[in-house]
Order: C-alpha cells, then sequence, then structure tokens
C-alpha cells in the first residue's frame, strides 16, 4: 500500500506547482515593471515586508469601484475556520464578509501582493543592473570574510590562545617558577594547563575583516518622491557590490535633518520628511557610531540634496574633514533629479572629493548617474588592491 | 482505506434507509498537497493556467500555517470521487464521510445538478490536451493570451438561464453564438455543407485543416471559448447551490452521524458543526428549520427542488437572521442592517450576478460590441474598465463599447 502511494506520487503530475511557478513567473515581471512606482512609497517596509498596491495577480474582470454595501456574519461564536474575507478589520474584526459567492471559498479574496524585504531587493537589483548594464564584479564571492594574504601581527600575550602560537619562553619560566614556588625544585615540568602563554594579537590593534557601511540620509522637508526612488535604487545597487565583497558586513543606518538619530533598516526605509537640513548632524552621528567599530573598512554614504542651512555651513565642513579622516571612504551621494546645477554645500563636496583619495562625489540625476557613480564606487577597490595589499586572517 | 470500508458501508446503508439516493462514490485517501491542487483548480485535471496557481499558493501557504484547512473535496461526476485526507483523525475523515453523502445524493437528485455535465472529468482532461495542442500549434503565448481574455469574460456564464434571449445578453454566450455564426459562414463556403449538416458537424482537426488558412484563428477562438463556457457553466452550478448543498451535506451529516457516533463523540462533532464557514451553517440552519416544522419528506424535496435564491427566499426568517448574526454591512456608514427584506435582496443579488458588477450586451449595429453596466447606483473602478475593455477588444476587434459610471468608455470623439 505504502509503496503503491510512492509510486504513484512519484508519477503525479503536480499542476498546482506548475501552475503556481506560471503565476510567481508572471507577478515577478509585473513586479519587475512597476518597480519605479513600488520603491517611491513612503513607508517601503511594513513590518518588515514590501507592500505592493497590486492585489494578487487576477484577471481584468469589471469590480465596483468604491464600497457597496456586503453580506455578512457576526462572528460571535462561530464562523471563524475558512476565508473571511478582506475588510473584516473595518468592524473591529468580528464579522466575516460573504462576498462575490458567498464566503467560504477561497476565491473573490483581495490579498495585497507581499514581499520579504530581502526578496524585494534582490529582484529590483535584477532590473536595476539589468537596466544600467552595469560591469559583473569580479572578486571573487568570499565565504564570510574578507580574506588577504599577510600574516596578522601577534605582539601581545595572553594566557588563552592556539597550541600553536604558544609563547615557548614565557611558558617555560612560568613553569620553572611554578615548580619552585609549589615544589621548592627548579624543574622545567611543564603543565600547559597551568603554565601556558600564548602569542595573540593586540586587542587593540584587532581588526576583523567586514565592512561597516553608515548609510546617511537627509529626511528635511523636501525629500521625497523621485529623491527617495534615486537614493533607494543606489543603495541597493551599492549593495549589490558590497555583499559579494563582504558578505557579513554590519550595516548602520543614520537619517537626519535638525538633528539625527540611529534609525533600523526598517525603520530607515520608511521615514517621513519633515524639517531644516543640518549637514553636520548627519556626519557627527556617523561618526558616533564608529566607536568601538572594528571593522576592516569603514565606509560612509551620504545622501543629501545639499541645502543645509547656512549657519550650519562652516560646521558641516569641518565635519566632513574629519570624517573623510576616520572613514575609508566616504561617498556623497548629491541628490538632484531635476538635473538642476550644483550648489550649497554639494558645490563644496564636489570640490574637496577632487583633491581627497578617499572621498567620492555623485551627482545623482537619474539612473545613468548612479551607473558612473557605482564605476567610481567601484575604482576604489581597484586602487586599494593596489595601494595597499590585502591582509589575511591566520585561522 | 481498509480502516474505513465498515464505516463508508454503513453510513451508505443509513443514508440510503433515508431515502437518499447516489451514484457509486470512490473515496480516496491523498495529502493536503493534493486536495489544496484539486481545491484550486477546480477539477484535477483541468488545463494548467497562473490563475489557478495564485489560489493554489495561498491555500498551500494557510494549511501551511494551519490557519485552516480543508478536508474533504468531492467532484459533481459520474461515479463520484471523493478524497479524504490521511492526516485527519479517524473521527474527522468518518465526518467527512458523511457529509460526502449529503453532496453525492444532492448532485443525483437536485433539479439543476440533473442537467449538469456528469462527464466533467473527462472533459477537462480532454480540454487540457486539445489546449497543449493548440499551444504547440500556435504558439503558446497567443493560447494564453486568449484563455486570459476568456476567463475574464466567463465570469457571465449562468448554467440556469434557459431563455435564449436572456442568455444573449450575456457577454460570454454572446461572443460565443457570433464566433460560431462566422464559423459556420466559412464552414459552409469551404465545404459546401447544408444547415442540417453543420448542426450535426463536430470540430475535428480534419475538419478544420479544410478551410483556409486566414480562417485558423476563427477556429480556435470559437473552440476555445466553448471549451471555457463549458467548464464555467460546471462551475457555475456549484457556486449558484452553494449554501444549498452545503447545508444539506451538512444536515445529511449530523442526521447519519447521530445514529453512529457516542454521546461524547457527538459533542465534539456539534461544536464542529456550528463552527463551519457562513454557507455550511445557514443552509444547515434553514433545513433543520424545514424538518422541524414540515417533516423528513418535505427536506427531501426542498433539496430536490431548490437552488440557494429558491430556498433562502421561502424559508429565512427575520428570527433565523437575528439568530445566524447575518446582516447587510455598509462599509460608508459602518452601519450593519438586520432587516428581513435587505437582507434576503442581497443573498439574492448576490447569487444572480455572484458579487460581479451586472454587465448585459446590447444590441449594436454591425461590427460593434455595446455593453451596458446595469446598476446606475453604483460605480465600477475605472481603472478596471480599461483592462477590462482591453481583454474583451482581443476577442471582439477594436469596437467594443461600455456604458458605466454615466459616460461612455472609451468616450466617443467629439463630433
Amino acid at each position: 500500500m505504502a509503496a503503491a502511494r510512492r509510486a504513484y506520487d512519484g508519477m503525479r503530475i503536480r499542476r498546482g506547482r506548475i501552475a503556481q511557478s506560471k503565476h510567481d513567473h508572471l507577478l515577478r515581471e509585473y513586479i519587475k515593471n512597476n518597480l519605479n512606482d513600488l520603491i517611491q512609497q513612503k513607508e517601503l517596509i511594513v513590518d518588515g515586508r514590501v507592500k505592493t498596491q497590486i492585489a494578487t495577480l487576477d484577471l481584468p474582470t469589471l469590480k465596483y469601484g468604491e464600497e457597496v454595501p456586503v453580506l455578512a456574519q457576526g462572528q460571535g461564536g462561530q464562523g471563524g475556520g475558512k476565508g473571511a474575507g478582506k475588510g473584516g478589520q473595518d468592524a473591529g474584526g468580528e464579522m466575516q464578509m460573504l462576498g462575490g459567492i458567498l464566503g467560504g471559498d477561497h476565491h473573490g479574496r483581495e490579498l495585497r501582493v507581499e514581499l520579504d524585504f530581502d526578496e524585494f531587493v534582490r529582484l529590483a537589483q535584477e532590473v536595476l543592473i539589468g537596466q544600467m548594464e552595469l560591469p559583473a564584479f569580479h572578486e571573487p564571492v568570499g565565504q564570510g570574510e574578507v580574506e588577504s594574504e599577510d600574516i596578522a601581527e601577534l605582539d601581545d600575550l595572553d594566557r588563552i590562545g592556539l597550541r600553536a602560537d604558544l609563547n615557548l619562553e614565557e611558558t617555560m619560566l612560568h613553569s620553572l617558577r611554578r615548580n619552585a614556588r609549589e615544589r621548592g625544585v627548579l624543574d622545567f615540568d611543564v603543565d600547559i594547563q597551568q603554565d601556558a602563554w600564548y602569542f595573540v594579537e593586540d586587542p587593540s590593534s584587532f581588526e576583523n575583516h567586514r565592512s561597516v557601511e553608515i548609510y546617511v540620509l537627509d529626511i528635511s522637508g523636501s525629500m521625497r518622491g523621485e529623491y527617495l526612488s534615486l537614493v533607494r535604487k543606489t543603495i541597493f545597487v551599492l549593495w549589490y557590490y558590497l555583499e559579494q565583497r563582504y558578505p557579513t558586513n554590519l550595516r548602520k543606518y543614520v537619517v537626519f535633518q535638525d538633528v539625527a538619530e540611529e534609525k533600523s533598516r526598517d525603520e530607515f526605509f520608511s521615514v517621513e520628511s519633515s524639517g531644516g537640513t543640518h549637514i553636520s548632524a548627519g556626519f557627527e552621528k556617523a561618526m558616533e557610531l564608529l566607536e568601538g567599530v572594528t571593522e576592516y573598512d569603514k565606509f560612509l554614504f551620504l545622501f543629501t540634496d545639499g541645502e543645509t542651512s547656512s549657519s550650519d555651513f562652516d560646521l558641516a565642513k569641518r565635519r566632513y574633514e574629519e570624517a573623510l579622516e576616520r572613514f575609508d571612504l566616504v561617498c556623497y551621494g548629491h541628490v538632484n533629479p531635476g538635473g538642476r546645477s550644483v550648489g550649497g554645500f554639494s558645490e563644496h563636496v564636489q570640490e574637496a572629493a577632487r583633491r581627497h583619495p578617499s572621498a567620492t562625489f555623485a551627482n545623482l540625476t537619474d539612473l545613468e548617474s548612479v551607473k558612473g557613480a557605482m564605476a567610481e564606487f567601484l575604482n576604489f577597490f581597484k586602487e586599494r588592491a593596489g595601494r595597499r595589499p590585502c591582509r589575511s586572517i591566520r585561522r | 482505506m481498509q480502516e474505513y470500508q465498515k464505516v463508508i458501508a454503513r453510513l451508505e446503508r443509513l443514508a440510503r434507509d433515508r431515502g437518499l439516493s447516489f451514484d457509486p462514490v470512490f473515496f480516496r485517501l491523498t495529502d493536503s498537497d493534493e486536495i489544496a491542487e484539486v481545491a484550486s483548480m477546480g477539477l484535477p485535471n483541468r488545463f494548467v493556467h497562473w490563475l489557478w496557481g495564485g489560489a493554489y499558493k495561498e491555500l498551500s501557504i494557510q494549511q501551511a500555517k494551519e490557519v485552516f484547512s480543508i478536508l474533504e473535496l468531492v467532484l459533481n461526476t459520474s461515479p463520484s470521487y471523493a478524497f479524504l485526507r490521511h492526516t485527519n483523525t479517524y473521527l474527522q475523515n468518518v465526518l467527512v464521510i458523511a457529509h460526502v453523502y449529503g453532496h453525492v445524493d444532492f448532485f443525483r437528485n437536485n433539479h439543476w445538478y440533473r442537467k449538469s455535465n456528469k462527464n466533467m472529468l473527462n472533459e477537462a482532461e480532454l480540454h487540457a490536451r486539445i489546449i497543449r495542442a493548440y499551444e504547440a500549434k500556435y504558439g503558446r503565448e497567443k493560447v494564453e493570451e486568449l484563455l486570459n481574455q476568456m476567463l475574464t469574460v466567463a465570469t457571465s456564464v449562468n448554467a440556469f438561464e434557459r431563455n435564449p434571449a436572456e442568455r444573449h445578453k450575456r457577454l460570454i454566450y454572446y461572443l460565443e453564438e457570433k464566433f460560431w455564426e462566422s464559423l459556420r459562414r466559412r464552414l459552409q463556403e469551404a465545404l459546401g455543407l447544408t444547415d442540417a449538416e453543420l448542426d450535426q458537424l463536430a470540430l475535428t482537426e480534419d475538419v478544420m485543416d479544410r478551410l483556409p488558412a486566414d480562417a485558423a484563428e476563427l477556429v480556435l477562438k470559437t473552440h476555445l471559448l466553448r471549451m471555457i463556457r463549458e467548464e464555467a457553466e460546471y462551475f457555475d452550478i456549484i457556486q449558484r447551490t452553494h449554501i444549498i448543498n452545503e447545508g444539506w451535506a451538512t444536515f445529511v451529516e449530523a442526521e447519519l452521524l447521530r445514529e453512529i457516533l457516542s454521546t461524547r463523540e457527538w459533542a465534539t462533532i456539534s461544536v464542529q458543526l456550528s463552527n463551519r464557514p457562513a454557507p455550511y451553517t445557514i443552509g444547515y440552519t434553514l433545513f433543520k428549520h424545514i424538518r422541524d416544522a414540515r417533516g423528513f419528506d418535505e427536506v427531501l424535496r426542498v433539496r430536490r427542488d431548490y437552488d440557494d435564491i429558491r430556498l433562502v427566499d421561502a424559508v429565512l426568517t427575520e428570527e433565523m437572521v437575528q439568530r445566524l448574526d447575518l446582516f447587510v454591512y455598509d462599509p460608508k456608514e459602518k452601519s450593519k442592517s438586520y432587516d428581513l427584506h435587505q437582507v434576503k435582496d442581497m443573498l439574492i443579488a448576490q447569487k444572480l450576478y455572484k458579487g460581479e458588477p451586472h454587465i448585459e450586451v446590447e444590441p449594436g449595429d454591425g461590427g460593434e460590441l455595446v455593453l451596458r453596466h446595469h446598476e446606475e447606483d453604483k460605480k465600477l473602478d475605472p481603472k478596471r474598465i480599461e483592462r477590462f475593455l482591453r481583454a474583451v477588444r482581443g476577442l471582439w476587434g477594436p469596437n467594443v463599447r461600455l456604458w458605466a459610471n454615466g459616460k461612455c468608455y472609451p468616450q466617443p470623439p467629439a463630433a
């Protein structure tokens, strides 16, 4: 019986799954085609997911354009079970709409398509990389951390360490002293448990081999719609490259207007824009977040329209210079979907970035300009490869 | 399956003792996945379309999350096929078997079902094969696009409508007739057949190959639309009898189980009985009412002669509306109405047009297709109107107009 069942399962054509893969294929196409609208949603992430305006793919049948009265059943001790229709929440979740062919059926329900944020980013990257015809990244994809070749300097000692890093001299001396003290004999009777000393890396100079990326976004009143769309697209494309080089990177998010605040990823992609602009606050917060960070490469990505208030101008300049010292790379994205000439603080950064090796400036007017920015960004890796050979981690 | 044979035989005997009758029933144990598959496609071997894929995905997700699961599935065919889940408990499956006997009795005896196509399992398989052959011949994209368009207009079927003039007002029948008229003319010209011969003609490949090449599109459309309409009618009957059919099956289930279960088992079951989706509880309450007021013979008569609309219209009372907590909800006013007439009207309206806007074909001249939305107090979603008209144009041609929202879509060019 069981064997017959297995044989049957093996032969069965899983039409449901075939149909689902057709459905999902169309859905991906649909989302890709509407990505530009989706990406501009003010609240991109809600409860960790990207909620779309579209219902599950449907046929273009006619529907009422307004809410019309429906038949419903209260849930007072009954109902439950199958398919409560949409809109059940309207009256406190206490009723079951009997729409369409009268409830109890999975048909006729209107579900909005939701995507996992990561899935959304992957789709977006697929579209953007395709649209922009960006180069493939040629560094091999690492397993966990950046691999490099030279040997970390083990210039400190600790009682805990790897056997291979045993400091023989210090261990022997310790053994000698212990034997004299405990047994009154000068003997090298080493007990590893008690006597061992190891070479270790100086914790103060310890670096792990991930990157820390700090994203700083101007959320003053002017940053919305196309502005947000460009920033998000740029970030998604950046992630594509960064994830291949640093699969375990650490990301931090900051938003600022008059003051700056650290946000979670989900909050960062669901910000309300308002208030004035103090770019210096953004830089300050970013540097604050570097405290205690041991990551190998430190990147700062700041996106703004450059309209910092005039009182902030000089302070912002100073903070920018400081940031250049403390980060491996400071990318300044001047968000400018109208393609106007670069002015204000952005003009200053544009000038400064020409002189400073760890600074880039991008005038983000459209996708094409994001492409230019990426080329410059990738250049950083190339130059760095020539300038300072990557170090390797032992072990 | 062995463990259920005894109880199946017993329930079958009990059902027959009560005057129920049915075609042979084949029970099969299967898994949730197959049940989700059949439930989303409607029939196990139907042609594969992305629309079922969406439903299947949703069902699979809900079953995985245990939001709800389908316990049972039965097909209106002769013989009848019923699926039991092997993950159900023994008691659940006993309940399902009793429920199934209600359905198969309804399939065999209800007036509307007697005329339904009991061979649909085979027909659907045949349709799927023909569609695959057309895909190979005309390209998958072309066929899929036509299927999308046809499934869009297929919501206009009404398997209960026997009056040709009324059927003519419904889009899918209108299109089918016009396609067939054109095809007939082409066949007459090409093959020189008489009307009588044409009426007997089956659309075989051999016949179609004798038509001129430019008739290929017409053949494809006519044939596909006929298959889609036949399948849509099969499901339409089920939808128009949802309350009476589920109500009857639940009623029979309770009647049969009372005989064979212990008090304790019966207690757990009766909780389940009242904890069902609305059509089940509404229908069950109506049948119980008829039995208590007029006896079991009357119950049998109602299940034979009525459909949802007639059942609701004849039996639903003010008191039942209150007890079932059934009301018309107005989302704009956020108000509930327990008025019997309003509730009845709403139920009946939803049954007549399945909750879809009420659209009719109007007589137009020549190559024009004119549609009109008939509920003046309700507005249609203009975005969907555009998409809908595009689909209809794919079938009919460029001249399609729809009167809705107090204007004409598309706007006629200014004079």
